[in-house]
């Protein structure tokens, strides 16, 4: 509701005064309310209307009341979900420490999951992880090769729906509508599993380093069969074959189950680091833009006081020269 | 046991490991005393919509 707002007043005020220098401002203030004087005030009224700039500055503060609001439901959502994020890290750590992190791994099937968010307004996020998504296509196309994408969030669809619509295979949204938490994602993730052939997912999403700084991080996520014969390659996947299985359960099976709930333990945390660089984001570019709102508004306060103090100063003038040629 | 089999009991009826462990933590959860119970089935809502795409174009979006 905010947003639409923040829009609709948007729109409002980039009509009359769009130029940044004062005096400019004013020279076009002086020219829109000239015209608007011969519809609206009586016929003979000299002075100059300021009722341009005043709409105009109420409006702005408006939009400045606005971002204010977004920042602080940013500030009080991003503290919820930090703490969150953070402790979601845990999950995933055991698992790059028992297989590795192979962000090189050269496979035939590659999908990209592409974390982003539903609403905008929050900086630039959702282009890094398109941007990264794309370059990690180009690095992992070949003839013989097949890349498809598994998109999250409404924003990034919209970024990739012009260039790559053809690779998309899953899209994913409304997952913030609720508090983000673990059976969700990994019902999510079951979905994906089932309904992407892959040979190794790579999940692009922002890691969340402090309220302004993000990374754009890769984690990828191998199939079975590639940890095996990674394994067997002796490659960068860890040692498994020091772990004893326990149970009668072959190796294949345990890796089967493995990296079924690596890849909804590293979707989870994915989606909560998102989450929270998301808001961290928004928080930053809402407390820009309230601050570009206030150094607009003492613009246009010098604009308008200007404006005023010369109609004042042309009613002087003319009541005493009027006064003098009486007496003289 | 059954999970000794040559493929486990919940693979061979088509459910990945996610499926079988959100069951069994469900179970769990089901189990909690009463304040507790409501609390943790609360928290954990579903709700997402998923679309398929089949050459460009998006199909209906289905809601879990």
């Amino acid at each position: 509701m905010a947003m639409a707002a923040l829009r609709r007043e948007g729109r409002r005020c980039l009509s009359p005064l769009t130029s940044p220098n004062p005096i400019a401002a004013a020279a076009a203030a002086a020219v829109r309310s000239s015209l608007i004087a011969e519809e609206q005030a009586p016929c003979g009224v000299r002075s100059i209307s300021t009722q341009v700039v005043r709409n105009r500055m109420k409006s702005v503060k408006n939009i400045q009341k606005i971002t204010k609001a977004m920042k602080m439901v940013a500030a009080s959502k991003l503290r919820a979900i930090q703490t969150k994020a953070e402790n979601s890290r845990g999950l995933w750590q055991p698992f790059t420490a028992l297989l590795g992190d192979t962000p090189s791994v050269d496979v035939k099937k590659n999908v990209i999951v592409t974390v982003s968010s539903d609403k905008g307004l929050c900086g630039g996020i959702n282009s890094t992880s398109v941007k990264i998504s794309k370059s990690l296509y180009k690095l992992n196309s070949g003839p013989d090769k097949e890349t498809k994408y598994v998109i999250l969030g409404e924003k990034a669809k919209a970024q990739l729906i012009r260039d790559s619509k053809k690779d998309i295979e899953l899209s994913i949204t409304e997952l913030q509508k609720n508090p983000l938490n673990y059976t969700q994602v990994s019902v999510l993730a079951d979905d994906i599993l089932k309904n992407v052939e892959y040979d190794a997912l790579r999940v692009v999403f922002n890691k969340f380093h402090s309220v302004v700084s993000f990374m754009p991080t890769v984690s990828t996520v191998l199939s079975p069969e590639v940890v095996e014969r990674e394994s067997e390659a002796g490659g960068e996947v860890g040692d498994l074959d020091s772990y004893e299985i326990e149970g009668g359960e072959t190796k294949s099976e345990v890796l089967q189950n493995l990296a079924e709930f690596q890849f909804s333990c590293v979707l989870f945390n994915a989606v909560l680091e998102n989450a929270c660089s998301e808001q961290g984001a928004r928080m930053s570019a809402m407390d820009s833009s309230s601050r570009n709102a206030g150094d607009m508004l003492d613009r246009l306060t010098l604009t308008y006081n200007r404006t005023r103090q010369a109609s004042i100063t042309t009613e002087l003038i003319e009541i005493i020269s009027g006064a003098s040629a009486l007496e003289g | 046991m059954a999970s000794n089999a040559a493929v486990p009991f919940w693979r061979a009826a088509g459910m990945t490991y996610i499926t079988y462990s959100n069951i069994c933590a469900n179970l769990v959860r089901n189990c909690l005393k009463e304040p507790h119970r409501s609390q943790s089935l609360n928290r954990e809502t579903v709700h997402f919509a998923v679309s398929k795409w089949a050459a460009g174009q998006p199909e209906k979006p289905i809601f879990d």
